[in-house]
């Protein structure tokens, strides 16, 4: 990114700094972080990783700190609660913790990040903005800068399974834009396994807007599914920057839902740092209406024997638009990668748009790196051979974008997990065929 | 009454015609064969009494157990009674077997105002089915024709027509790219599904299916037209002799 001395204009949007804790370091980042906003501001259009999603829109408007928003109803909270399926959960309401609805009880130690300060200081102070530092873009300086709140989990080595964590962020519903910068610090000691989820769900007609950072590291020997349903108000803005840290033989598996939001932006970053880490990125996103949809994925090999795999699928209605974009890297020392990226689109109507790229960086030679795209409407064959049982055609497309669609559930590992998400997504198309048939 | 009554029915794909008359009666119990030579119209046949999209109808009708067929989507010819094996059997990755075959069962019980079969009674019907046709197993948890052998993705075709239990089923070019072990169980698996209120018409290029489903008519159609009919003699003549002679008549 070049440097400017020029100020963009739409710096406006970040108002404060977080707070600081009393910590000088922290002060420090967060000051930096501030400086640095207000040179870069939001990325341009202009910009390469931002030209097929237009962030202006995000500045237009007069985001405050939220208030104290509508109380969440017993229903909207059952919702989106994963305590049946035995995990701890932490909820943010807001952006702020919110102790009464949690229940972080269980044998992973979670912490607020403010708690996390205290108690594991030097951890904290070493990882927070290692991974997803401020100089990324204008959202992670901006989170770096006004971060108020978030989840901090370290887990020790060698605790074996350690179950299924929900961090819960719900935007009530205000009558104003707000904005909110969610933080999370997962640090996973080598050879435990564990289930992270983290769910990003809106109530507001306001748009709300979400600006997220997850930095995880995940130690020698562990394995990982990270698990991410984004399913905000239909006027929120969702901007998510992740970044995993891989050790060596390491096994990352996440999955990245989207069914809500206006506009939406996941950035999800992967260092494969050590021989014999492996990655696997899988994303199903659900949109209709005016929804924008973008995915941006670096799988990046720094080292030999590495495997990855990417599996993104998208179904689109309306005037739905999304974008999958997929960085492969792979260094001078990553002999022996085998990666292989794959993006698949149902267009269920001829007003939606994807836009898919692959984006493959080669410098070793001994390396296998294959992607592919397909982007259409139904099969007409499909959709015939399952009339021509006496399948009537609307119930027919909706059991192919299903099956469509279920495809990336049943790779999930956590078995109660993988039935949630497959119940939610056939309730979320059930809605998407509804649309369709309005329209 | 006759169960299928086709009159003068022309079809186009494209603007080209490819069907130019057909005239064809079938009662129930018959086997009715339909042979010719590659671009001869067979195939744009079956896909017209089955309601593919691809293809225009000119002119001409069809009665179907006394309804006006062409008027039916397909999913409605399915649900009156009406089955198409297919030559290309499509893969549909994500839906199992078992699934797709419940899907297509109870749409046609519920078109004909039955309650949808239980999972017990169903999975009770489909494996005797199963037998029939010397399946797998692990078929039904199988996604359908997902990586089936082209002799798997035939033997489907038949099984599911087994399940569905038409009044009138079109094997179409159902022995192409079959081998002789996997042809002889298709054939018995539909020789077993002969019966008096049953009609099949067996649409194929060459005699050999007719050896192991021996139909009681044989029509040959050159270019869009039903040229010659007749016993199942005929079969065994068009292949001593081919079908040049009977094109040559046709032009």
């Amino acid at each position: 990114m070049t440097a400017t001395t020029i100020s963009p204009d739409n710096t406006a949007i970040l108002s404060a700094l977080g707070p600081s804790y009393g910590l000088p370091w922290l002060q420090q980042r967060r000051s930096d972080a501030m400086e640095l906003f207000e040179r870069i501001g939001l990325p341009p259009v202009t910009h390469e990783d931002w030209r097929l999603t237009n962030t202006a829109q995000i500045a237009k408007i007069n985001f405050s700190a939220p208030g104290t928003g509508t109380p969440l109803t017993p229903e909207q909270l059952a919702g989106l609660c994963l305590k049946k399926l035995g995990a701890q959960q932490m909820v943010f309401v807001d952006g702020k913790f919110s102790p009464e609805l949690s229940s972080p009880g269980g044998k992973v130690e979670i912490l607020t990040i403010r708690q996390g300060m205290e108690k594991h200081a030097d951890r904290v102070q070493r990882f927070l903005g290692r991974e997803m530092p401020g100089q990324s873009n204008g959202f992670s300086a901006m989170n770096l800068a006004a971060f108020e709140d978030g989840a901090f989990i370290y887990l020790p080595p060698d605790q074996g399974d350690m179950g299924l964590v929900h961090l819960l962020w719900i935007n009530a519903s205000h009558d104003q834009p707000v904005v909110v910068h969610p933080r999370n610090l997962v640090i996973v000691g080598s050879n435990n396994q564990i289930t992270l989820v983290q769910t990003y769900a809106g109530f507001s007609s306001h748009p709300a807007f979400c600006n997220a950072v997850t930095e995880m590291v995940v130690g020698k020997g562990a394995k990982v599914e990270l698990i991410k349903l984004q399913r905000e108000s239909d006027t929120a803005f969702h901007i998510a920057n992740e970044a995993i840290h891989v050790h060596e033989h390491a096994d990352v598996q996440s999955l990245c839902v989207n069914t809500g939001g206006h506009l939406v932006r996941n950035n999800m970053t992967v260092h494969l740092a050590e021989p014999f880490a492996q990655a696997t990125l899988n994303g199903l996103t659900l949109a209709a209406g005016d929804q924008h949809i973008d995915n941006h994925t670096m799988l990046d090999h720094a080292r030999e024997n590495c495997p990855s795999h990417e599996l993104y699928k998208h179904l689109l209605g309306g005037r739905a638009g999304a974008v999958f974009r997929g960085k492969i890297l792979v260094r001078p020392d990553a002999q022996k990668t085998d990666s292989k990226q794959t993006s698949k689109t149902i267009l269920l109507s001829d007003a939606a748009v994807m836009n898919s790229q692959p984006q493959l960086e080669i410098y070793a030679d001994d390396v296998k790196c294959t992607h592919g795209s397909t982007t259409g409407p139904l099969d007409d064959e499909q959709l015939f051979y399952l009339r021509s049982r006496g399948v009537a055609a609307a119930d027919a497309g909706a059991l192919l974008t299903y099956a469509f669609a279920r495809d990336v559930l049943l790779r999930i590992w956590h078995t109660g997990m993988r039935e949630y998400l497959e119940e939610f997504v056939a309730a979320e198309l059930h809605r998407l065929h509804l649309d369709q048939a309005e329209s | 009454m006759a169960l299928v009554e086709i009159k003068n029915l022309e079809a186009a794909v494209g603007g080209k015609p490819i069907l130019k008359g057909i005239d064809l009666t079938i009662n129930p119990g018959e086997v009715h064969a339909i042979m010719g030579p590659n671009g001869s119209g067979k195939s744009t046949l079956s896909s017209v009494l089955a309601g593919r999209e691809t293809y225009t109808v000119t002119g001409g009708s069809v009665l179907f157990d006394g309804k006006d067929l062409l008027d039916l989507s397909p999913e409605e010819r399915a649900c009156e009674g009406l089955f198409m094996a297919f030559q290309y059997p499509v893969e549909i990755p994500g839906v199992t077997t078992s699934y797709f075959l419940k899907a297509a069962v109870n749409a046609i019980r519920k078109h004909h105002g039955q309650d949808e079969l239980d999972a017990m009674d169903f999975l009770k019907m489909v494996k005797e089915k199963m037998a029939l046709l010397e399946m797998d197993k692990t078929f039904l948890n199988r996604s359908v024709n997902e990586g089936f052998s082209g002799g798997e993705k035939k033997r489907n075709e038949i099984f599911q027509m087994a399940v569905l239990n038409p009044k009138f089923a079109i094997l179409d070019e159902t022995d192409s790219g079959l081998d002789i072990d996997a042809l002889k169980i298709v054939a018995n698996g539909v020789n077993a599904l002969r019966s008096p209120e049953r009609a099949i018409l067996v649409v194929t290029h060459y005699q050999r299916l007719l050896d192991y489903i021996v139909p009681d008519f044989v029509h040959v159609l050159c270019d869009g037209r039903i040229v010659k009919s007749g016993g199942k003699e005929l079969a065994l003549e068009l292949e001593k002799r081919g079908y040049a002679w009977l094109e040559t008549a046709a032009a």
